[in-house]
């Protein structure tokens, strides 16, 4: 359950972040509009976003949001994809994504851009080919420092009342009952996860951080 | 017919330490299909020159006029960097292709083109390599002919071959001279080593140390095929040598 979720809010975050970074790293005026934005935005953790949350989405799940509340009592994701829970978990992995997008753009090496622009790139050539391949290792950094930011806070919205799926459910349920093995086991399994999420980016990522690295 | 004329053209770097002047009025002209040489002692706004003509940097003052496409469109430029322009995330034939995508020509048309460019060049067997695969010859080879299958009007060097070991560069040297032949292309080429010059050049323009501007231009007195080990090629170049240290030192 909590791995759907992660997964959810995870990639609304990365499809977000990301052209909030490229656009914020490529443009001057976008960044300064909207840096400020960020850097407010950014150090308000998620959890204390948590109440917040729940006042806003209510306890409104993903099943209501389709219309589809009619497979309630059928074995349904939706129906355990709170909004709120999605929305801190958004909260907590876009802005190591927008940031790390942002240094992506801006560290783009100069000799690069001007030979595109002698080669005869315009604006949007130059940025397809040029920009975004050469900014995806910091955007994979970006985005493997999200996903942790995700799973940490995943695990601690889960530990709150109001849920009752979940590991971090579970890691709290299991103390209440006084089953500290359980626990334990848990909180080996969050690590692990947690350990299995960067190190799945990072492969994925590994071919662009070759080629770069190399280059010198 | 004139391929680039350049008039007054000067460049002053403001920094803390105080102004540098980069380029000093610089000024003359070439005709098309001329090999120019630009030789001058490091710091002297060799660069600075070309990447002014290029387009990369803006003068403080002065005109560059480069003589349009012969279908009266802009003229193509070409720019070889010292080293490191390849893109590291492209394949060879990526890199190659670069320019031709950019300009939307049809797919089988780049194919054909970059094919026989690499073939050219001696790459065909790398087309697939990337650049940190390649040796730095390689690697600037491979430079080249990014630029040249763009068929430029112009083609500008900016020291192409100065990170290469002497063989390789002379190799490159001879490569590019076989090449340029079939074409009617306008080459400046910066170096700072004389020997390259009196190689590769029609004419030479000696820049003279701070501020940048031309001490001399000179047309170089031998046949269009040279050997480096003939007497008149050596002659040569232990006389320009010696005028050479004579300017550079006396300013």
């Amino acid at each position: 359950m909590s791995l759907v979720r992660v997964a959810l809010g995870f990639s609304l975050a990365a499809l977000i972040g990301i052209p909030i970074g490229l656009l914020m790293g490529a443009s001057l005026h976008a960044r300064k509009f909207l840096s400020l934005m960020v850097e407010m935005a950014r150090p308000l953790s998620a959890i204390a976003l948590l109440p917040l949350s729940i006042i806003l989405f209510k306890a409104r799940t993903f099943s209501q949001l389709f219309g589809l509340e009619h497979l309630r009592y059928q074995k349904n994701l939706l129906n355990e994809m709170q909004l709120g829970m999605i929305f801190i978990l958004f909260w907590g992995g876009v802005f190591p994504i927008i940031l790390g997008t942002i240094q992506g753009v801006r560290s783009v090496r100069r000799m690069h851009l001007e030979a595109a622009g002698i080669l005869g790139a315009g604006r949007l050539f130059t940025f397809r080919h040029v920009i975004i391949p050469s900014a995806l290792p910091d955007i994979f950094h970006g985005l493997k420092l999200g996903i942790g930011r995700c799973w940490m806070v995943i695990i601690a919205a889960e530990m709150l009342p109001g849920t009752n799926s979940g590991i971090g459910y579970l890691i709290r349920y299991s103390y209440q009952l006084s089953r500290y093995d359980i626990m334990l086991a848990s909180i080996v399994i969050v690590a692990f996860i947690g350990a299995l999420f960067s190190k799945g980016l990072e492969s994925i990522g590994e071919k662009s951080l070759v080629l770069r690295s190399r280059e010198r | 017919m004139i391929a680039l004329k350049v008039t007054n053209l000067s460049k002053t770097y403001r920094e803390s330490s105080g102004d540098v002047h980069a380029l000093d009025s610089v000024t003359f002209e070439t005709e098309t299909g001329e090999f120019l040489c630009f030789l001058g002692p490091t710091g002297c706004g060799k660069t600075t020159l070309l990447r002014a003509i290029a387009g990369l940097e803006k003068p403080d003052n002065g005109v560059v006029r480069i003589q349009s496409h012969p279908d009266g469109g802009e003229p193509v430029i070409g720019y070889v960097f010292q080293q490191g322009a390849l893109f590291p995330w492209m394949s060879i034939f990526a890199n190659l292709e670069f320019p031709l995508k950019a300009k939307r020509i049809v797919k089988d048309t780049r194919r054909e083109k970059v094919e026989s460019m690499l073939e050219m060049m001696g790459l065909s067997s790398f087309a697939s390599s990337y650049p940190h695969q390649l040796s730095g010859g390689m690697q600037q080879r491979a430079a080249l002919a990014r630029s040249l299958v763009m068929e430029p009007d112009l083609l500008l060097m900016d020291e192409p071959f100065s990170s290469l070991d002497t063989r390789t560069s002379q190799e490159l040297q001879e490569n590019l001279r076989d090449l340029l032949k079939r074409a009617s292309t306008t080459v400046l080429f910066v170096t700072h080593n004389i020997e390259e010059a009196v190689f590769m050049a029609g004419e030479i323009i000696v820049l003279g140390h701070r501020p940048g501007r031309i001490v001399r231009r000179e047309t170089i007195n031998l046949p269009e095929s040279r050997s480096r080990l003939s007497d008149a090629f050596t002659e040569y170049l232990v006389s320009l040598r010696k005028t050479f240290e004579s300017l550079v030192s006396g300013s």
